[in-house]
């Protein structure tokens, strides 16, 4: 079963379909736009009384009401090796969850929902144009957990924007962060007429349950560069401090932008992503 | 000093040096990125004598397999004294005492016994001659090269302690000295001491082959002469001189006509004995330069010390290997 999580955006939509979210458009709904002559919005079943009579012309005046809207909502995966880090569970497996996740909870709530996902240039294989998807969620699930990721770097994200269409959305761009944070920059500039919500996929095994003792033969499969680590404590309290800086530096750099970013570590729980979301 | 090697192709092998210098032993483990790692210069250190321990190890061992070996050399030494070969009459008359009675072979006063005795105090003496030995009857008999080692030498004067056999028959025993000399480089004084008591005719073509050979050595001859009371002196011309019944006083004269420094001692009592070696060993005390030859050494033990050294790091490196991630 796939597990859903709720979401809520603090902009209107512009959009016409009728959704969840709050639409910049007039139509049937609970909330109140303003008043308009019955003339204008001939629809008697929203007539003022109240402010009919205070209308010194004798108009007749209905309420108006603005529609609820259906907004698009994207994952954007960033699938260059680097993702490809077996730690505590693989990086891949976690960014299937998270997205088949998306996907169904974009199917419940009524989004359309679309998947890009890029190495050095943006995958066509594994696009899914924005539509409402009823099975995408199992079908990406299936994809994702089973893809090795081999790209070479990930700059396929920086054209990521020209494929997102005009309207506002919702991205959740998926990625382990481990490039610069002028890449960082970049990306975010580009997706600065959407919602960008920054998950930073992490392994705890990656900095936090490092080996005390030891020599490590490290290999980047990104870049091909290979070091060899000897652990010692120090060296592992060094690290560990690394991570915490850049996460301090993840978070300034994201909100900025728009959105803190939301830490998916080793293991997805859609709950802890609904709390990011109706956070006080 | 030079290095050569026994098997130089082995070298060859050193070329796997290059091995570990262009990547590491240890399975590399896939991290996500590691340009976002800190970096720590210890680790950067350790991961460079890694490599080059594992390159010199390598190389060492090569060198090891190659052989290398220190070639022969010639030292430079000195001795303060001379190249000295003892030529120690044994025929049957040295088992006679000086009086020319026959006591036996292992009597205690006989002139050989005297002879080795003071020979041997001699030789115990000399601290820095180089001794050479041979014993002469009717047959020289080849005892001892030249050599530095006081032992071997008071060894070969007691073992001719045994009975003495056979005529006198100087000449093939002179030659054999003077073959010790040739082709031994010139570096000091050369000495042959014939101790003998009495003399035999030589033969006109070995006197003369005798005569070239001692001046292509220059070997300097000393002849301690134990004459018995019936002999005559060397220093008085006998009446008659005969080849059969003079030929102490020939060989003198023979000796005398060699163009070489000659001396002749006669000792007809141990004490003149005595006087003679002790002249003798007075005469000949300049220092010595000779060349000693150091046979080549093997170093490879030290190469494959080194490589040792070298995989021991290695096998401890070994040992701190993580092997599973995450830990």
């Amino acid at each position: 079963m796939i597990p859903e999580f709720h979401y809520q955006v603090s902009w209107r939509s512009p959009g016409l379909h009728p959704g969840h979210h709050r639409g910049a458009q007039h139509g049937a709904s609970h909330e109140f736009a303003g008043y308009a002559f019955l003339t204008a919005n001939p629809d008697p079943r929203n007539l003022d009384i109240r402010a009919t009579l205070h209308d010194p012309f004798g108009q007749l005046i209905v309420r108006t009401f603005r529609q609820r809207s259906a907004i698009p909502v994207y994952v954007i995966a960033d699938l260059s090796a680097s993702m490809g880090f077996r730690g505590t569970t693989s990086k891949t497996r976690l960014l299937a969850e998270l997205t088949a996740s998306v996907a169904y909870s974009a199917y419940r709530t009524g989004d359309l929902f679309g998947f890009i996902a890029c190495d050095s240039a943006i995958r066509r294989d594994l696009f899914l144009p924005l539509r409402w998807h009823k099975g995408a969620a199992a079908e990406l699930l299936k994809n994702l957990e089973n893809f090795r990721p081999r790209g070479r770097s990930s700059d396929g994200l920086s054209e990521v924007a020209s494929h997102l269409g005009k309207q506002k959305a919702l991205v959740f761009l998926v990625s382990d962060f481990h490039f610069s944070f002028d890449r960082l920059d970049t990306v975010l500039k580009t997706l600065v007429r959407h919602d960008v919500v920054p998950v930073v996929l992490w392994d705890s095994a990656e900095f936090d349950r490092l080996p005390l003792w030891g020599l490590i033969h490290l290999k980047d499969p990104e870049t091909g560069i290979r070091r060899r680590l000897f652990m010692r404590p120090a060296l592992r309290e060094k690290i560990r401090a690394s991570f915490a800086q850049r996460r301090e530096d993840l978070e300034r750099m994201c909100t900025l932008h728009g959105r803190e970013p939301f830490f998916l570590k080793d293991r997805f729980d859609p709950d802890d992503l609904t709390r990011y979301f109706y956070r006080a | 000093m030079n290095i050569g090697f026994s098997a130089p192709w082995a070298l060859l092998l050193g070329f796997a040096a290059l091995i570990p210098l262009l990547g590491r032993g240890q399975p590399a483990i896939l991290y996500s990125s590691i340009s976002i790692l800190p970096s720590d210069p210890l680790s950067t250190l350790l991961d460079r004598v890694l490599r080059f321990g594992a390159a010199a190890a390598a190389l060492c061992l090569s060198l090891g397999i190659a052989g290398p070996y220190l070639s022969e050399r010639w030292v430079e030494r000195i001795g303060t004294g001379a190249h000295i070969v003892l030529l120690l009459d044994r025929s049957s008359s040295m088992n006679e005492d000086f009086s020319g009675q026959y006591l036996g072979g292992r009597a205690q006063e006989t002139k050989g016994a005297v002879a080795r005795k003071l020979l041997a105090e001699f030789v115990t003496r000399r601290e820095h001659d180089l001794f050479a030995m041979i014993d002469f009857s009717a047959a020289p008999i080849y005892v001892m090269p030249f050599t530095q080692d006081k032992q071997a030498v008071l060894a070969a004067i007691e073992a001719t302690s045994g009975r003495g056999h056979g005529a006198t028959n100087i000449a093939p025993a002179l030659a054999m000295a003077l073959d010790f000399y040739s082709g031994k480089p010139f570096s000091g004084s050369r000495i042959i001491l014939l101790v003998s008591d009495g003399a035999a005719q030589i033969e006109e073509e070995t006197r003369d082959q005798l005569r070239q050979w001692f001046q292509e050595t220059q070997a300097t001859l000393y002849w301690i002469y134990l004459r018995n009371p019936r002999s005559g002196r060397l220093s008085e011309k006998p009446a008659n001189p005969n080849e059969s019944t003079t030929p102490e006083y020939l060989l003198h004269e023979y000796f005398q006509s060699l163009g070489v420094p000659y001396r002749a001692f006669e000792a007809d009592n141990p004490d003149a004995l005595q006087h003679a070696i002790a002249e003798v060993e007075r005469l000949e005390n300049l220092p010595l330069h000779y060349l000693e030859k150091l046979p080549r050494q093997d170093v490879s033990n030290y190469c494959y010390g080194a490589a040792l050294a070298f995989l021991a790091l290695l096998l401890g490196a070994k040992f701190l290997e993580v092997k599973s991630w995450p830990a």
